[in-house]
């Protein structure tokens, strides 16, 4: 009985073996693609939307796993020791290949080093928002407005490790304003006392806040991509409301643990980018405000890779800037 | 008047559409499904479904999804009652009295009952989110940090009353449930709290998890051991359905329960929640005989019940009109929705009135189907009850095992409902009642957060809770109260003091 | 009894706590600091132990702590952690039938040529019912099909 147990589990592994070895028939079964945000938000809507496409391109299920926690860094650690075969891959993102090492003093994970990029999938825009009452009509008198009045102001931040907590450091530092940082868990609640005119000012991700801007609830002062959104483009972008460093994008890219053939990675590259060409999931994405990478150098995995190092380098000054200290 | 006439019958005509139809049957069936599981909940369930909702238009879609989410809650309630396991924070109390009714060979009874009040605070909360929708939306704004800190402490001034032993060891549970809700990672400087090193732990303990410890394990040890408690339950079966007395007895905690949830619903940040909660402590403070709460009173069950599905239907009301979750399973719709290009807020009205309205309405459609598949199943239920229960633990404890693990995807919360079960266990034999503890945990994550954000908005300010009224109000109610519950116990000590010397 | 053993253990929580939460900064009124809140909830617990250890000590209490068997608590919850720790590497086609059996121990009432048999049907119901009608991602056999 159990020589027989032990014969079939043996078998199995080999049959494992073989299956890591024969990239070419890659895939023959299910992916799991990790996701490190919970169900629903914009990270997972995103990795949703490109892995829909993804399978029918490579003739088998993507499927989204949720895994939360510590601002995704949770997810990322799990992703990082999965075999590396190809069939497990991560939804990374600003957060966990960005600021997280400035962040996390016990990361598990190097983001520029222990991982094979995959692909840049979409960027979120971020906007500055207020109150509907901001005493400012434009985005160079709210600098000097939060400027002028230091920690009187409430500014709403969605926990360490959040887009909106990271990027408004940035935002702050770059506006020189040192606001009391008031922090939730989530942007919902912020947004929600935002309107009842408890929080002074946030900055947050064009999906969780575009219904409340067009509705008129609250106002936005700027957006921080090169090129205005079409869905709310009455909203200037940083550049041409006079602070032009103020550019970020809560970006969110496939990636693939380290290890993982090459010719796999390349596969699962092209697949992606087939997804992103894709008329219907195209529109999917730009539907929910969401930057598509233009195709070419944008697209490829080497692109990824350095702009991963460049991140890591960014977020590293600007939360030293911040002075938030890693825990 | 009219407008709302005109609104909601156009919104039926969209509900009606037989696709529409079919997916809000599929949805209120799966739901069910799912919430009768322990452990698999509507979070789980949706985000699978998710994929599969690409090929329908958003319409369908929204109302299919938003079908599994309250009739989870109906499911939830099955299992709270038939083997003592809340799935969910909002059926803690269907348990306290739904349970011992089955005990008591009344497991139909408390179903049936369950299930009419559902139906009926279904549709009352459905026309309340019709109706009254955007203008409630309002009272949702006025519940700042301040206020909710206030809300939560009525909240646990319920817990005081829910005790039905000790009033000191009700009060040890609450702390103890607060002290639990605040392991994890602190939401200001993303430090570890009481975490003992485990990076399981990070991310704090599962409501899930802590539930299924402390009723489904607990209850399986202690079922193994009384022999003669479950025996109660093979032995009769009664009858399958309430009686003109059982509804009589209903009707007026039903329309409060249906009252105090809709109110509750509406608040962002899970209002809903507290809706059972202090739908139990009005009717174990309003009735003549407080003493058969807990004992299989069916104004505990009739109550909580019809707070809980009125609370689950207004709880959309901060999604549509604010576009603003005030819960996991409804941020999950938002994402829902924005895949489907739908950003939910308050343009989602005038901008999609046929989803809008469409899903108002098969909210209505769907708690008429989840009435008519529900009581046919009670005789199947009770009849499960049957399976001897040699068989039945391990099934429970397969499927509970199960549904922990896929909340996260995480053995280690298997590992740690075990470890939970043995406290829980420990707890019940030194005369501890679970369900303050859960009701500490559920409330004790949200009060805190809010205190902390009411003290830094006031700058430190304590009178930031008293100044403003709505804030006063509630916690001039808490210490009412709590006076009401402690008063009398102090009194009976006295007294047995008195005679004993 | 009940008292006593309960104020010990209430007591045992808040010192673990306090002990775990003794590098947490308790901040000030203005800006509370994440040990503030466990450490009062701390504070009170240990006070409510002391007065349940005061109540026994006048000797008011006189309900007894019931038997402790040990069958229940070590198999019931022993099967549960073995289905944790395999049901990953495992599977749930492992990891399943093996809670059951564990579990079984528990009863004196078990029959083990049906336990067996239930085990192995339970397996296939639940994979049916999560892995395929609900499409969780839970493992089913790793060792022999990869997922």
């Amino acid at each position: 009985m159990f020589a027989k147990f032990l014969k079939t589990a043996l078998l199995g592994i080999a049959a494992l073996g073989i299956g890591a070895v024969q990239a070419q028939n890659y895939p023959t079964r299910p992916i799991t693609v990790i996701v490190p945000f919970a169900a629903g938000g914009p990270t997972d809507v995103i990795a949703r939307i490109v892995s829909e496409h993804m399978g029918k391109v490579l003739g088998q299920q993507l499927i989204v796993e949720n895994v939360v926690g510590a601002g995704g860094t949770t997810g990322i650690t799990k992703a990082f020791g999965a075999t590396p075969d190809g069939y497990t891959i991560m939804m990374g993102h600003m957060g966990t290949h960005g600021a997280a090492p400035a962040l996390y003093k016990n990361l598990k994970y190097k983001p520029a080093s222990d991982f094979e990029p995959i692909g840049m999938a979409a960027g979120t825009p971020i906007l500055v928002v207020a109150r509907k009452d901001f005493p400012a009509k434009d985005l160079k008198e709210f600098v000097a407005y939060i400027k002028a009045n230091g920690d009187k102001l409430n500014e709403g931040q969605a926990g360490v490790g959040s887009v909106s907590f990271s990027t408004c450091i940035m935002f702050n530092v770059l506006a020189g304003a040192k606001p009391t940082r008031v922090p939730y868990t989530g942007t919902g609640p912020v947004i929600n006392d935002m309107m009842a005119g408890k929080i002074d000012y946030a900055c947050d991700q064009i999906v969780s806040v575009a219904s409340q801007i067009q509705g008129g609830s609250i106002k936005a002062y700027a957006i921080a991509t090169e090129a205005r959104s079409p869905a709310l483009p009455d909203i200037p972008t940083t550049a041409e409301a006079g602070l032009p460093e103020f550019k970020v994008s809560a970006w969110n890219a496939l990636f693939a643990p380290k290890g993982t053939p090459q010719d796999v990675v390349a596969k699962l590259n092209a697949a992606l980018s087939t997804a992103l060409n894709d008329p219907a999931t195209k529109k999917r994405l730009e539907d929910l405000g969401g930057v598509v990478p233009k195709e070419g150098a944008e697209r490829t995995s080497k692109w990824l890779g350095d702009f991963v190092a460049a991140e890591v380098k960014k977020w590293g000054e600007i939360i030293q800037a911040g002075g938030v200290v890693a825990q | 008047m009219d407008a709302l006439i005109a609104n909601l019958s156009h919104g039926f005509s969209v509900a009606v559409s037989l696709s529409n139809l079919g997916l809000c049957f599929v949805g209120v069936v799966i739901g069910t499904l799912v919430g009768i599981l322990p452990g698999v909940g509507p979070i789980a369930t949706i985000a699978m479904l998710l994929p599969l909702t690409f090929n329908f238009d958003p319409t369908g879609a929204l109302i299919m999804l938003a079908g599994i989410y309250y009739g989870a809650q109906y499911g939830g309630s099955t299992t709270a009652i038939l083997i003592n396991i809340p799935g969910e924070a909002t059926s803690v109390v269907t348990v306290l009295d739904g349970h011992q009714m089955a005990r008591q060979g009344r497991a139909g009874v408390a179903l049936g009952t369950a299930a009419l009040v559902s139906f009926f605070a279904g549709t009352v909360s459905t026309i309340v989110v019709a109706a009254l929708g955007v203008p409630l939306t309002k009272l949702a704004l006025l519940f700042g940090p301040a206020e909710y800190f206030s809300l939560m402490v009525m909240g646990l001034s319920f817990a005081v009353v829910l005790a039905q032993g000790s009033l000191l060891k009700a009060a040890a549970m609450i702390l103890l449930g607060i002290l639990l809700s605040t392991i994890g990672t602190d939401i200001e400087t993303g430090e570890e709290r009481l975490t003992f090193g485990f990076a399981e732990l990070a991310d704090g303990i599962d409501f899930v998890v802590l539930a299924m410890g402390f009723f489904g394990f607990a209850e399986i040890l202690h079922n193994l051991e009384n022999p003669e408690t479950r025996d109660v339950v093979k032995g009769k079966i009664g009858r399958l359905l309430p009686n003109l007395q059982d509804i009589r007895m209903s009707i007026a905690p039903m329309l409060r329960g249906t009252g105090l949830g809709a109110l509750l619903g509406i608040l962002p940040g899970n209002g809903a929640v507290l809706g059972p909660f202090a739908s139990y402590a009005t009717e174990k403070k309003l009735s003549r005989t407080p003493e058969r709460f807990g004992k299989g009173a069916i104004e505990g069950v009739a109550g909580p019940e019809a707070a809980n599905n009125a609370g689950a239907q207004t709880a959309f009301i901060p999604l549509l009109t604010l576009g603003i979750p005030p819960n996991a399973v409804m941020a999950l719709m938002v994402g829902a929705m924005t895949i489907h290009g739908i950003i939910p807020g308050p343009q989602v009205m005038t901008k999609s009135p046929d989803l809008f309205w469409g899903m108002i309405a098969s909210m209505w459609i769907g708690n008429a189907f989840l009435l008519i598949i529900n009581l046919p199943l009670i005789g199947i239920w009770v009849r499960l009850l049957h399976v001897p229960y040699r068989l039945m633990f391990s099934a429970i404890l397969l499927f509970c095992s199960i549904g922990i693990y896929s909340i996260n995807n995480d053995p280690s919360d298997v590992l740690l409902t075990a470890l939970f079960g043995l406290i829980g266990y420990v707890f019940i034999k030194l005369g501890f009642e679970p369900a303050p503890a859960l009701l500490g945990f559920v409330l004790g994550k949200l009060m805190e957060e809010k205190l902390r954000q009411a003290l830094i908005i006031s700058r430190g300010d304590f009178m930031t809770f008293v100044d403003n009224p709505v804030s006063a109000v509630l916690l001039l109610i808490s210490v009412v109260v709590i006076i009401l519950a402690v008063v009398p116990a102090i009194r009976k000590t006295k007294e047995e003091a008195l005679s004993m010397s | 009894m009940q008292n006593l053993l309960g104020g010990l253990l209430m007591i045992a929580i808040a010192v673990i706590a306090v002990v775990q939460g003794s590098a947490l900064s308790i901040g000030s009124l203005r800006h509370i600091g994440p040990g503030m809140v466990p450490m009062t909830l701390a504070a009170f617990l240990g006070l409510i132990g002391v007065v349940l250890i005061l109540s026994w000590w006048r000797g008011r209490e006189r309900v007894g702590t019931g038997r402790w068997p040990l069958r229940g608590p070590v198999f019931i919850l022993g099967a549960a952690v073995v289905f944790g720790l395999t049901v990953r590497p495992l599977g749930l086609s492992v990891a399943g039938p093996l809670l059951v059996v564990i579990a079984a121990f528990a009863s004196a009432e078990t029959r083990w040529k049906e336990i067996i048999i239930f085990s192995v049907c339970m397996m296939l119901f639940c994979l049916g019912l999560f892995r395929y009608a609900l499409t969780l991602p839970i493992p089913v056999a790793p060792w022999l099909i990869g997922y």
